[in-house]
């Protein structure tokens, strides 16, 4: 007898993303934070040189909405710890390395429909709210960019979300660690001075709007974003061997 | 007999220096009520966990169907399994839970609503299970067991709060899908629940095996006969002479061990003793039980 296809084990993941509040709070919360002071963002500059400069300073929102993604993801997990209901969904599904991918698939699948409806948002206020030598075109490939490392930083705070709270298997942890590390932590180390805090910052997976580092170390996009998937899936694979091996 | 469903060999299972289950093998088999009894923290729970591949043994293994239960190709299909009660997110709906379960593995979403009849909790199926009762708890995961319509069933502690029409209906339960063949282990430190349901017992104690026999043996091995005649002192002698063991009760009968009912008459006929009473006691479980398990409590409180 063949086994539960791959598919079905998504299917029940996404069956327990869209039945609990949390999810639909943290999904409100990120399109608010976004979509608001994306508006407001676009609405507050008037002119720009550059249409790429124009969509990044609309995105401004998701350098701190990202969090609400963070927290989708984690709680996929530390929601089954600390409810208890790991239990049923590993009696379920045993094979704990597969039940963790169609977990991640269903969160990366969920952040990058969000980010990327949000981003278009954001596009459209910069284009019509900031005034651009030669307009905002959509196809404009830095705007294009621009738009899309956003969308995949946003997937990449979701795995990075699940794989903390598969280490940690506590909301509370997670969350506070996923904040550090991503929030934090990179800022702080910015401006505390010395040249090794902010090599360190560099090496953090900080939140990225657009092309550029939110609040901390400039860094360019590829080493920014190969930093932050880096850890994403570093964390992941430690998070992975940890639930292989742990009890429940 | 048929060959064994469910089977744990040699298992040990330490928490840093405790050990919840030390070298335990034993065999389920299907077609009859399995119940695991015994006092709180003998490893009931330890060892349906390590079967279920929920928890890793220090040493032993386990195997469901012939096999580790993680590689089952439908787990649920095969096996189902109620281990706590409070196993789901307090935010979810019944139905919701439920459905993800089936999804899972690949069951068909009409058996979410097959299931939740069978266990009667239609009328609440789309609230959330944070309001729900222990009792209403104990339906849902027997739903969610029942969902695959699994071979091997595994119930840790399934009567835990129900009412006693939900206790009645749970036995019933137990005992048709045992007579339809499946293998049903039953975990309690209800005595007298495992009384009524159980056709064989094994049975724990701090971790180790004490019993593992069918219920009438168990029963057998602790009944006795009672017998009431206003000559005790006569027929107590002669009982003797017989061979029996006995015991002079409170109330003035005699506790007969050794012999039956009709070798009783028989000794009592041929001495020319009158009877006023002659009764098969069958030990209560608790009884049987408690002989066991005497000395193999983890918990126990203090002597006053």
């Amino acid at each position: 007898m063949r086994g539960v296809p791959f598919s079905a084990v998504v299917g029940s993941e996404w069956t327990k993303l869209w039945s609990v509040r949390s999810t639909w709070w943290a999904t409100g919360v990120f399109v608010l934070v976004v979509g608001a002071v994306g508006a407001l963002a676009a609405a507050s500059t008037d002119t720009a040189d550059r249409p790429e400069v124009a969509v990044q300073t609309a995105l401004i929102g998701f350098g701190f909405g990202q969090l609400a993604l963070l927290v989708v993801g984690l709680l996929t997990v530390t929601a089954e710890f600390a409810s208890g209901s790991a239990v049923s969904t590993l009696t379920a599904v045993p094979r704990r390395t597969r039940l963790l991918l169609a977990k991640t698939v269903v969160v990366v699948v969920w952040c990058l429909l969000l980010a990327v409806v949000l981003a278009a948002l954001c596009f459209l206020a910069a284009r019509t709210l900031t005034a651009v030598p030669g307009g905002v075109p959509p196809t404009d490939p830095a705007v294009l960019r621009t738009l899309g490392l956003q969308a995949g930083a946003a997937a990449l705070v979701g795995v990075l979300g699940i794989a903390l709270g598969t280490v940690l298997r506590s909301t509370a942890g997670a969350v506070m660690v996923g904040t550090a590390l991503v929030l934090v932590l990179p800022p702080v180390l910015a401006l505390s001075g010395p040249r090794w805090a902010e090599r360190l910052a560099q090496a953090l997976p900080m939140v990225r709007v657009g092309q550029d580092a939110f609040f901390s170390v400039p860094t360019s996009w590829p080493v920014g974003m190969a930093v932050v998937a880096a850890w994403a899936v570093g964390a992941w694979v430690l998070g992975a061997v940890l639930h292989e091996r742990r009890d429940v | 007999m048929l060959s064994p469903v469910i089977e744990v060999e040699a298992l040990t299972k330490e928490y840093r220096s405790r050990a919840a289950v030390s070298d335990l093998t034993v065999t389920v088999h299907p077609g009859r009520v399995t119940g695991f009894l015994g006092p709180n923290g003998s490893g009931k729970t330890t060892t349906m966990r390590c079967v279920l591949g929920l928890t890793r043994p220090t040493s032993g293994t386990t195997r469901v169907l012939g096999r580790p239960y993680r590689d089952l190709a439908h787990p649920m299909r095969r096996v189902g399994a109620l281990v706590d009660p409070r196993a789901r997110h307090p935010g979810r709906s019944a139905y919701a839970h439920l459905l993800a379960l089936a999804r899972s593995n690949a069951l068909p979403a009409s058996r979410v609503d097959d299931v939740i009849e069978l266990v009667g909790l239609e009328s609440v199926a789309h609230d959330r299970v944070g309001g729900f009762s222990l009792g209403m708890g104990q339906r849902l995961g027997i739903a969610a067991a029942l969902l695959g319509d699994p071979d091997v069933l595994l119930l840790d502690e399934p009567v835990n709060g129900l009412d006693p029409e939900g206790i009645r209906w749970m036995r019933e339960l137990l005992r048709d899908l045992a007579d339809e063949g499946r293998t049903v282990l039953v975990s309690s430190h209800l005595m007298s629940e495992m009384e009524d349901t159980a056709d064989h017992l094994v049975v724990l104690g701090r971790g180790r095996l004490l019993a593992d026999v069918p219920m009438s043996d168990l029963l057998g091995a602790h009944s006795a006969v009672r017998v009431r005649s206003p000559q005790a002192p006569l027929l107590a002698a002669a009982l003797q002479r017989a061979g029996a063991a006995i015991e002079l009760q409170i109330d003035g009968s005699l506790r007969v061990e050794g012999l039956d009912t009709d070798q009783v008459g028989d000794v009592a006929f041929l001495s020319g003793v009158r009877v006023h009473e002659l009764t098969q006691v069958t030990a209560s479980l608790e009884a049987a039980y408690l002989a066991l398990t005497g000395d193999d409590v983890e918990y126990r409180a203090a002597a006053r």
